[in-house]
């Protein structure tokens, strides 16, 4: 399946939501959609389940634009698709394996694979609890084996790290590990840095409804002209100032001598030649410090 | 309806509902006040037909409607508050498949109350007499269904919970409370300008008033208009078939379309 959209943008009366988004899936890929509340990220996902009509724009599937194919051409498509939508809620009267149940008969899914489901995201034992019983955490446990019951091609996580406890992450890391290793799609928001930090592919930075930047984690410090620093402890400062002179004409960057340490700021590319040059020179005591996600977010957000 | 979610949607809404504390306290009450209708049956001299059979018309047609339009007014907007709606709508089904599937499953669990309602008042009669008062269970049938149907088109339009609620109160007085009301108030102040032909006809498109005439008629007779004062022919049953699809069909197929045209359905 190839999967991209070319062009979305949605308004809402005098509110711009979206505006003029292209973006790629790749197969294979944890696509994570980053930004602040009221970005935009949910309604992307609702365009790609066809809950929200774009007002321009394609949504491409296999080269078929689903916008203009219409209502039942999305109706097949969502075939493809397992939803977590954000704060997710389901009937509180019945119980999860009931509420299980009425997802697998509308997806075809047999009964074998609800229990399957159910004792993957952890909650065989209370599945026959009524869900008004269940916590945040179990809730949302419960919308992830909803999303992943028929194992779709593309899965649509919105904030699926909310209310979960470490078992759910641990459910949610290895979902995302199967699915990526499955060659199938995961398209998620959230806010958690940690999230994009381990499992993410590819961010999209999303903000007031226009698109920041994608890329690689590396890529988006590199965007946003955050270096990694690099610290080199000394105990010869004398050997530290030819070393610094060296290392600022073999890597063209900027080398800072301190009292007694020597500090250079580099891109994340050129890492490992500064440790080998450090090796070569016989250096111990070098420390790397990575530009939290946090600045680089920060840095992506304030640019025009 | 073909469609393998529209069908598992409709099983899942009618164990929601039976499930609903609502529900069941409302089925109660019909059952409670049917009985008691279907006791004092027992009791009269006359036959039950002519006893209790006219009551219990008259106790579904204030109950029915209510309890139609409190089941299918939050049908679409509560789910939208609950945070429902979006899962439920990324399945692969079509808007309208949805807002059908759950009409469905919600007539299901109304007939379930008045087949308890009914059927208490008919088991309390004398056996000989329980076909009159099971037979009112069909039309009473029609009478939820298009109220039911009315509430779905209430949830589709309203944006709020709260809104629908106070829509389908408004509708119930309306159509169950003041229309006979207003007709009555229209007689007396056009001092008999409006012909009896129109009053029945304004009597006979509102769903409880095509109910309570047609019911009236079956159990007393063709007279019994006559003796209200009002000296008309029903309409015939093509007509009255006619009337009962378009009540029951025609909310639902304008909710259809304006929520198949909504362009965010979960906003």
């Amino acid at each position: 399946m190839k999967l991209s959209v070319d062009g979305i943008s949605v308004r809402f009366g005098a509110v711009l939501a979206l505006s003029g988004i292209d973006l790629d899936f790749p197969p294979g890929e944890v696509a994570v959609l980053a930004g602040p509340n009221g970005a935009g990220k949910s309604t992307l996902m609702a365009v790609v389940l066809g809950l929200v009509e774009p007002d321009t724009g394609r949504l491409l599937v296999d080269g078929e634009d689903l916008v203009a194919a219409g209502a039942r051409a999305h109706r097949r498509f969502r075939e493809r698709i397992g939803y977590l939508p954000e704060a997710v809620a389901f009937a509180e009267n019945l119980s999860g394996l009931e509420v299980m149940r009425f997802f697998a008969r509308a997806r075809g899914v047999g009964k074998a694979r609800v229990h399957e489901v159910l004792e993957k995201v952890g909650l065989k034992e209370a599945a026959r609890r009524a869900v008004r019983g269940y916590s945040r955490g179990m809730r949302q446990r419960l919308g992830l084996g909803i999303a992943i019951l028929h194992e779709p091609e593309l899965l649509i996580l919105d904030e699926p790290t909310g209310g979960l406890d470490q078992q759910g992450l641990s459910t949610l890391w290895a979902v995302l590990d199967e699915w990526r290793s499955a060659g199938r799609r995961v398209l998620l928001s959230t806010h958690d840095l940690a999230l994009i930090e381990r499992r993410a592919d590819r961010v999209h930075v999303i903000s007031a409804g226009r698109l920041k930047a994608s890329g690689t984690p590396d890529d988006l410090r590199r965007l946003a002209g955050l270096t990694i620093r690099v610290r080199v402890a000394m105990d010869d400062m004398k050997h530290a100032e030819t070393l610094a002179g060296s290392l600022s004409q073999d890597l063209a960057v900027p080398v800072d001598l301190g009292e007694d340490e020597i500090g250079l700021s580099i891109p994340s590319s050129s890492v490992f030649a500064v440790i080998r040059a450090m090796d070569s020179a016989g250096v111990a005591g070098v420390r790397v410090e990575e530009p939290g996600l946090d600045a680089v977010y920060e840095r992506l957000l304030e640019a025009p | 309806m073909t469609s393998r979610v529209a069908r598992a949607l409709v099983i899942h809404e009618l164990l929601e509902r039976v499930r609903d504390r609502w529900v069941m306290v409302i089925t109660g009450l019909f059952v409670l006040l049917a009985s008691g209708i279907g006791m004092y049956g027992r009791a009269a001299e006359e036959s039950a037909a002519a006893v209790a059979a006219p009551s219990l018309v008259t106790l579904a047609a204030f109950l029915v409607p209510l309890v139609a339009l409190v089941l299918g007014h939050d049908a679409i907007v509560g789910e939208r508050e609950r945070h429902t709606l979006g899962l439920l709508m990324s399945l692969p089904v079509g808007r309208g498949e949805v807002l059908l599937a759950k009409f469905l499953g919600r007539a299901m669990a109304l007939a379930i109350a008045i087949v308890l309602g009914m059927g208490s008042a008919a088991l309390l009669v004398e056996a000989g007499q329980r076909a009159v008062l099971l037979s009112l269970i069909g039309p009473t049938m029609l009478l939820g269904g298009a109220f039911l149907s009315i509430g779905m088109l209430v949830s589709t339009v309203a944006k709020r919970h709260a809104t629908a609620a106070s829509l389908a109160v408004s509708v119930w007085f309306l159509l169950v409370f003041f229309y006979d009301l207003g007709l009555l108030g229209l007689l007396v102040a056009t001092d008999g300008a409006v012909s009896q032909d129109v009053i029945a006809g304004l009597v006979q498109i509102n769903p409880a008033g095509l109910y309570r005439t047609g019911l009236l008629v079956q159990l007393s007779g063709a007279t019994a208009l006559e003796e209200m004062g009002l000296a008309v022919a029903l309409p015939s049953t093509a007509v009255k078939a006619a009337l009962w699809s378009a009540w029951l069909a025609g909310p639902l197929v304008i909710g259809g379309l304006l929520l198949g045209r909504r362009r965010a359905v979960t906003a």
